[in-house]
């Protein structure tokens, strides 16, 4: 599960690579920090989020948790959880 | 002004925008800076004492008790709008182009056939806008707890939209240029 989870979250950083101008973002954003906060926009974050629908094969639930979309960390534990 | 909606005068009295560029390197702290330098001028524009806007554990700004406000920036450009005596404020400004993509996943089946063209006149980015202000609105008067943003549902009413979450609802007003779209929600 560990290892699978740091493979979540570097796929995740790759997605963010291609979609959010290359290293400079990725290479400051720990796994922990809001995306938000970070100086992530909304229209970015949703880019992501569809990125991870085509990347992992699901679709984000209507009733996701706004908590569930807060960091890497959490992104890629919800791919994981999704996963069982 | 870079561009503005035209909100009617009994909902915008008093109401107050202000810009301040981005200044480089453009990163977050930057676009923070700008966002609390064009609160503080439209705090003072619209008769505040106190033109200093805190932000709460959470990155919400908190604008001095009886001045509503808001603030939204991109990587180049801040906005502030305060309302004196509204009950909230929510601004918006986009300038990235919404991918069709991205449009689907925030906008319902419904908004996508009422309100971009041909039935409606408005445009993905001007929706994605509208839904981020209305979002600061319907939080500023303690709508819903956490919620995300694209829920809110969106329907033309008039010259204005009505935005719609958990049994609440809020007007936004949109206006757009060539690179930006401009939206704000004003609860009374």
């Amino acid at each position: 599960m560990p290892d699978e989870v740091s493979a979540v979250r570097q796929s995740i950083r790759e997605l963010l690579r291609e979609q959010h101008g290359g290293d400079r973002f990725v290479s400051t954003v720990s796994d922990s920090e809001s995306l938000r906060q970070a100086g992530m926009s909304s229209n970015a974050l949703v880019a992501l989020l569809v990125a991870m629908e085509d990347a992992f094969g699901f679709e984000w639930d209507d009733d996701v948790h706004p908590e569930a979309l807060r960091s890497i960390e959490s992104l890629a534990d919800h791919v994981v959880a999704l996963r069982g | 002004m870079v561009v503005e909606p035209a909100v009617p005068a009994h909902t915008a009295a008093g109401m107050r925008t202000a810009w301040r560029p981005v200044r480089p390197p453009y990163g977050p702290h930057q676009q923070s800076t700008a966002g609390r330098r064009a609160a503080a001028a439209a705090l003072a524009a619209a008769g505040a004492a106190d033109r200093t806007v805190p932000g709460d554990p959470d990155g919400r700004p908190r604008f001095p008790p009886g001045f509503a406000g808001s603030i939204s920036h991109t990587d180049r450009l801040a906005v502030a709008v305060v309302v004196p005596g509204a009950a909230a404020v929510g601004v918006d400004i986009e300038c990235a182009a919404i991918s069709p993509r991205v449009a689907r996943f925030v906008l319902s089946e419904r908004e996508r056939h009422t309100l971009l063209p041909p039935a409606g006149t408005c445009t993905p980015r001007e929706l994605f806008s509208a839904k981020e202000a209305a979002f600061k609105a319907l939080n500023g008067i303690g709508t819903g707890g956490h919620f995300l943003f694209w829920k809110i549902e969106l329907s033309q009413s008039g010259d204005a939209l009505t935005a719609f979450y958990g049994g609440a609802t809020v007007p936004v007003w949109i206006r757009s240029a060539e690179d930006i779209s401009f939206a704000v929600a004003i609860q009374r």
